[in-house]
């Protein structure tokens, strides 16, 4: 390893020494550095092992496109894998660690499979594990699995947070070297509202590491300039550590901010990312270009670098490859490399160009660079390769949305496509490789209105590239794709092999694939495959661009919103009151419900027994506040609802409620609840607490949609009311105490009413009488925010009758003892006549779903419809799922004649009970059917009967 | 009688977040309030929104097409709704909504960073100026979204999501350090 | 996606719910000869490539129902119009 730290120069702060460890070794880097630059500059080559071979890999590039030098960043729940140490902000503390290697970077006993590289060329995976077919899941797939994939994910929760958050601007900048600053800070200085993104911890871009001259002062010099100016001006977001990973419909953006990636631990109250969405009125693309490696033998060994990265690296961070340095081109930009080692001492063994038919055909050395042989016979000794195969603009963002990039010959080159005025590509992303070229296009592309500003003069370095793709002659294994190991040779493999395809071969050979998706290789590798396919580059094409531009993680994207955050949570306005009473919750929905009220020692069924029976014997409380509740007003919202029930509301006589039923414009069930009549033009209606929302998005569809000559409006009342059933013999005993000034009987509140009262001297309530349990039953409902301080008068009103909070399991009970449906039944497959409420389709209106209700397979007899089911012997747990059968049918699906859909234990009649669905069911009251439980492996007997269990002549209803 | 607010219990007084010098937020609970929604009837927008200039002591925000939250701090939610529906008769619905809405206001110099953690509306100035109403979504719950100062907004959530809701608006704001009022 | 609510301004399309095809008119007669209207009117749905018309909900916001336009091909949103405006006979 001959890295070292050059003496002087750089943007590091060479006064602040950051300590690190990197496979457990300490090292000692500076501010500024990344984790690659302090390797480099500590010696340190071999950064990675590769994915197939296990050969050792070093830093190849100074960006997001580095294959090789990934790293399992952080310990313990923060470890993060794949971690591109080119990106990694060094800090103090910083540990990382080698990946892909096993047992240690420097001996990686998988290494054999470099010797056996034979078997392992493109498409050896389909070749070899395909036979025999058994061998797959038990000895292949597990086998592959520990062998491949890169780090390893760590297994504990992240303690960190993160963010999700929109910005807006007039003008996106994405990047900030030369030609993003330009357009930034003219379109800034027009007024405009601009957003500079870049994914550098340091605004700048190319200007911070290339020999620049702008203005008469240097290229980082220049930058500062304007970055501060950009930085004082209140119409200017500068979001550096940003990366814009994908462009999507809308002109919308994505960016990943890493807030806090560049310190061990996030400060108190800080995200670690945050995750952008970018609406931009225009935006432009100022990422630059990305080097091409050259493909020719042992172009992989530690210490072969990207020409710009090697340059990115000394004059940056101060941070030399080698003492003695070749240089491998094909085009004029590596000379900058040559003439800026040079000036920092470094000695410049031999620079081969192919433009001079110079060809490195083998890079010497196993974990570093030892010498370079050429295609003339001569060697080279040296401690590290610099290479050029060219330049291709950084197009992903603009491919993002389908569109295919266009082949350059004169830059040899994928060029941007053209995607409108709305996001456009400028300086090099656009293929532009003069400095002055950038800074105009800067400037031209950052103007709104009027005359566009003068450009500031530079200095432009000739640029001339020859392509050149493969040095055909090398003796050792030539790399088109680091990451996946995949080599020169697998194209015209794949190719004969029936691949060649631009998309198939990227399968076949995996080349483009994994974390750099192909950011160095896939030119190249396109090139080498035209050539075997005897295409141009052009007709070859390339693979699909898709975001992200880079790996984003699960974190960012899930935001704030993970574990108990994960979707908001609901609460009634009685939660406190059923806290207070020891409710058990449920979540429906997003509503949390209350679900049984257990005293000490008791299990659910004990309590929902007990409250179901102290209900049936006395008087029992239950927060009913989730069923949905819809304010209907207009002079047509009788009419309205007669389209929206299949029953009549028109007629409903006003103070009174009416069980009503919904269909689907298929003709099946869609909803049912209690509607009331407040007034001439005034109905309040009620849904079940699981189709709330979808009811009122039916109302609002089918009036502004199929009746909007109609006068009726509509609003949710759900959360402005707190309701309360009170069921039981005293319910009524129990809610006279607190209601004002009127006697409670048959005639002022017959079943059915519905009247607005007040209570507990003057408070605003709605009374109504109705019920679900069976039993003689009020629904109360006040508002909100008095809803507790009501339910804890009426549990003191009722304490003289023994009085009993209950759940949505006791109701469930009594439903079910009562033969009453609800979800189980009301299940999207039923008719109204399934269910037993055939009679209340009305013949007299059109409604939705009249029509195709009334379709021949809609009203066959067969059909299967609602019945009771109990176990005949009596003793037996009965379980919803179970099929039904002919009682000698053979127990298999083929004979299924329906099913049990809601089962419970009775504390009434002592016994499990079920509602089902059976074929022909009612004329089947009294067979015995076979119950076949296929996925508990049992069957048994059961009895079809009426579904109403309990009470069948409703004498408590109306007691 | 006294109204109990939904968030009493979690909206508590202090100072919360961050602590680097001047809170970047002030949150609060606006409470008690009357709310009304009115929802003109057919054919009466301009007939209705010409009634909603002449009403006193209330504030009249947009809320959807035909729609609007007709509020006030001093009225009863009794009086309120009584008020306009006499006054507003055949013109339009009106509906009490004065427990069923939980509003918050959200005022200081980072509010707006707080809120484009939640909503996708530009709230630029000159996009979504003093007085403006939206309805919008936040983390996942649906907002009545009111600009009622250059640095201020109120927000309006259904009651049963506030507790919800208030969770992830201080979690939001905690970077900045913020202060229940 | 962006979709230009005619009542609340340009957002993004999370905040909407898709119903599906506009251009379906619900039958108005219940004779039973009408029954392959009604057929078609809540089955038959055509799949274009290219524009579109469909009822779309701004359930995250306003809460209209909508038309939208837009092209299934390049996801471009031609027009957003009320569909009660829409439909509202004259
Ligand atoms: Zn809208």
């Amino acid at each position: 390893m001959s890295g070292f730290r050059i003496a002087r120069g750089g943007l590091i702060d060479r006064s602040a020494n950051l300590n690190f460890k990197f496979d457990g070794k300490s090292f000692t880097g500076h501010q500024g550095d990344t984790l690659a630059s302090a390797l480099i500059a500590n010696g340190v080559h071999l950064m990675g092992r590769s994915f197939k071979y296990h050969r050792p890999r070093g830093v190849i590039s100074a960006g997001a496109s580095e294959p090789n030098a990934l790293v399992e960043l952080r310990e313990g729940a923060r470890r993060e894998a794949n971690t591109r140490a080119t990106i990694v902000e060094l800090y103090d503390g910083l540990t990382a660690q080698s990946q892909n290697r096993w047992p240690s970077l420097e001996n990686d006993f998988l290494a054999i499979n470099s010797l056996a590289s034979s078997i392992f060329v493109a498409g050896f995976y389909y070749k070899t594990f395909m036979w025999p077919k058994s061998f797959w899941e038990k000895i292949y797939e597990p086998l592959i699995r520990k062998a491949a994939g890169l780090g390893t994910a760590s297994k504990e929760a992240d303690p960190d947070t993160y963010e999700k958050a929109y910005a807006h601007c007039d003008l996106l900048v994405i990047g900030s070297g030369p030609s993003g600053l330009m357009a930034a800070r003219t379109a800034a200085r027009s007024g405009a509202r601009v957003i500079l993104a870049d994914e550098g911890s340091a605004l700048g871009g190319s200007l911070l590491f290339e020999n620049e001259e702008i203005d008469g002062t240097t290229g980082s010099t220049f930058a500062q300039a304007v970055i501060s100016e950009l930085a004082s001006m209140p119409n200017v977001t500068l979001m550096p550590r940003t990366t814009i990973f994908g462009w999507f419909d809308g002109n919308i953006f994505g960016g990943l901010e890493r807030v806090n990636d560049h310190v061990a631990v996030p400060p108190p109250f800080e995200p670690r990312q945050r995750y952008w969405r970018v609406h931009a009125k225009r935006a432009v693309l100022a990422a630059g270009a990305e080097e091409r490696p050259l493909v020719f033998g042992g172009n992989d060994v530690p210490g072969v670098m990207l020409a710009s990265a090697m340059r990115h690296y000394a004059n940056r961070y101060g941070a030399a490859a080698g003492k003695s340095i070749s240089v491998f081109t094909n085009n004029a930009s590596a000379q900058r490399t040559a003439v800026d080692l040079q000036a920092h001492g470094i000695n410049i063994a031999a620079v081969v160009d192919t433009r001079k038919n110079g060809k490195i055909i083998n890079v010497k050395g196993g974990k570093s660079v030892k010498s370079v042989s050429l295609a003339d016979g001569s060697h080279f000794e040296c401690d590290a390769v610099a290479m050029s195969g060219g330049w291709s603009p950084i197009v992903n963002l603009m491919c993002h949305r389908g569109a295919k990039p266009i082949w350059n010959e004169t830059i040899a080159a994928f060029t941007p496509p053209d995607m409108g005025s709305q996001f456009t590509a400028i300086g090099s992303a656009s293929g532009k490789m003069l400095l002055s070229e950038c800074l105009r296009g800067g400037i031209a592309a950052g103007t709104f209105k009027g005359k566009t500003p003068p450009t500031p003069k530079c200095r432009d370095e000739a640029f001339a590239i020859q392509p050149f793709w493969w040095v055909k002659e090398s003796t050792g294994k030539a790399f088109i794709d680091y990451q996946n190991d995949a080599t020169a040779k697998d194209l015209p493999l794949a190719n004969r092999e029936g691949y060649g395809h631009v998309e198939l071969a990227k399968r076949y050979t995996t080349t483009g694939m994994a974390t750099d998706q192909g950011k160095l290789g896939n030119v190249n590798a396109i090139a080498i495959l035209a050539e075997a396919a005897g295409k141009s580059i052009s007709e070859m094409g390339t693979t699909t661009f898709r975001p992200m531009y880079t790996p984003v993680s699960f974190g960012a994207f899930a935001g704030p919103f993970t574990g108990h955050h994960f979707q908001p949570v609901r609460k009634t306005p009685l939660h406190e009151w059923c806290v207070e009473q020891g409710a058990v919750f449920v979540e429906t929905g997003l509503w949390m419900r209350s679900s049984w009220f257990p005293k000490a020692g008791e299990d659910w069924l004990t309590s929902a027994s007990r409250e179901v029976k102290a209900t049936r014997a006395n008087v029992g409380l239950c927060d009913v506040s989730t069923l949905g509740k819809i304010d209907i007003q207009g002079k047509d919202a009788g009419t309205f609802l007669d389209k929206i029930y299949c029953n009549t509301f028109s007629t409903l006589s006003i103070g009174k409620a009416r069980y009503g039923l919904m269909l689907r414009e298929d003709g099946v069930v869609f909803d049912d609840g209690t509607t009331s009549r407040l007034a001439d033009d005034h109905y309040l209606m009620t849904t079940t607490t699981a189709n709330a929302a979808r009811v009122m998005s039916h109302i609002e569809f089918c009036h502004q949609a199929l009746w909007p000559e109609m006068d009726v409006q509509y609003v949710s009342v759900t959360e402005q009311w707190a309701q309360m059933a009170i069921a039981g013999p005293k319910s009524r005993a129990t809610l006279q105490k607190i209601v004002d000034s009127f006697t409670l009987n048959d005639e002022t509140t017959p079943y059915l009413v519905a009247k607005d009262i007040t209570i507990l001297g003057g408070l605003t309530a709605r009374l109504f009488r109705i019920s679900f349990s069976g039993e003689h039953a009020y629904e109360l409902a006040v508002p909100a925010d008095h809803g507790n301080m009501v339910a804890r008068a009426i549990m003191q009103a009722g304490q003289e009758f023994g009085i009993v909070p209950y759940g949505v399991e006791a109701l469930s009970i009594m439903r079910i003892e009562k033969g009453h449906v609800a979800g189980g039944e009301l299940n999207g497959t039923t008719t109204a006549g399934d269910l037993g409420l055939g009679k209340m389709m009305s013949t007299k209106k059109d409604f939705i779903g009249r029509m195709m209700a009334t379709r021949e397979g809609m009203v066959d007899a067969a059909r299967q419809c609602v019945v009771g089911i109990k176990p005949v012997d009596k003793t037996m747990k009965i379980r919803s799922g179970g099929h039904l059968l002919n009682q000698n049918d053979k127990p298999s699906m083929a004979n299924d004649q329906g099913y049990i859909c809601s089962v419970a234990w009775s504390p009434m009649l002592n016994m499990w009970l079920g509602l089902a669905l059976l074929s022909n069911g009612r004329a089947r009251h009294g067979e015995v059917v076979k119950v076949f439980d296929g996925l508990r492996g049992h069957h048994y007997l059961g009895e079809i009967c009426d579904p109403v269990h309990f009470d069948p002549k409703n004498e408590r209803l109306h007691a | 009688m006294l109204r109990t607010s939904a968030l009493q219990s979690v909206a508590i007084q202090g100072r919360f977040g961050a602590d680097k010098g001047q809170p970047g937020l002030m949150l609060s609970v606006v409470h008690p309030l009357a709310i009304a929604m009115v929802i003109a009837r057919k054919g009466k927008s301009k007939v209705l929104k010409d009634a909603l200039a002449t009403l006193k002591s209330v504030n009249v925000l947009w809320a959807g097409p035909d729609q609007y939250y007709v509020q006030s701090t001093v009225k009863s939610e009794t009086a309120l709704y009584i008020e306009l529906k006499t006054k507003l008769a055949n013109i339009a619905s009106v509906t009490d909504q004065s427990h069923g809405r939980v509003t918050i206001r959200i005022s200081g110099p980072k509010a707006r960073a707080v809120l484009a953690k939640g909503t996708p509306i530009d709230l630029y100035t000159e996009e979504f100026p003093v007085g403006k109403s939206a309805l919008t979504q936040m983390a996942h719950v649906g907002v009545h979204l009111t600009r009622t100062g250059n640095d201020e907004f109120t927000l309006s959530v259904f009651r049963g999501f506030s507790e919800s809701f208030w969770e992830w608006l201080t979690s939001q704001s905690a970077e900045f350090g913020y202060q229940v009022g | 996606m962006l979709i230009p609510c005619p009542h609340c301004g340009t957002r993004p399309v999370e905040e909407f719910t898709f119903l599906g095809d506009a251009t379906v008119i619900r039958p108005t007669s219940l004779e039973p000869s009408s029954m392959d209207d009604w057929m078609d009117y809540v089955y038959l749905r055509d799949n274009p490539r290219g524009n579109y018309a469909e009822y779309v909900q701004h359930s995250g916001g306003c809460r209209a129902w909508l038309v939208v336009t837009r092209n299934t091909g390049t996801h471009e949103v031609h027009s957003a119009v009320a569909a009660k405006a829409m439909k509202a006979k004259p």
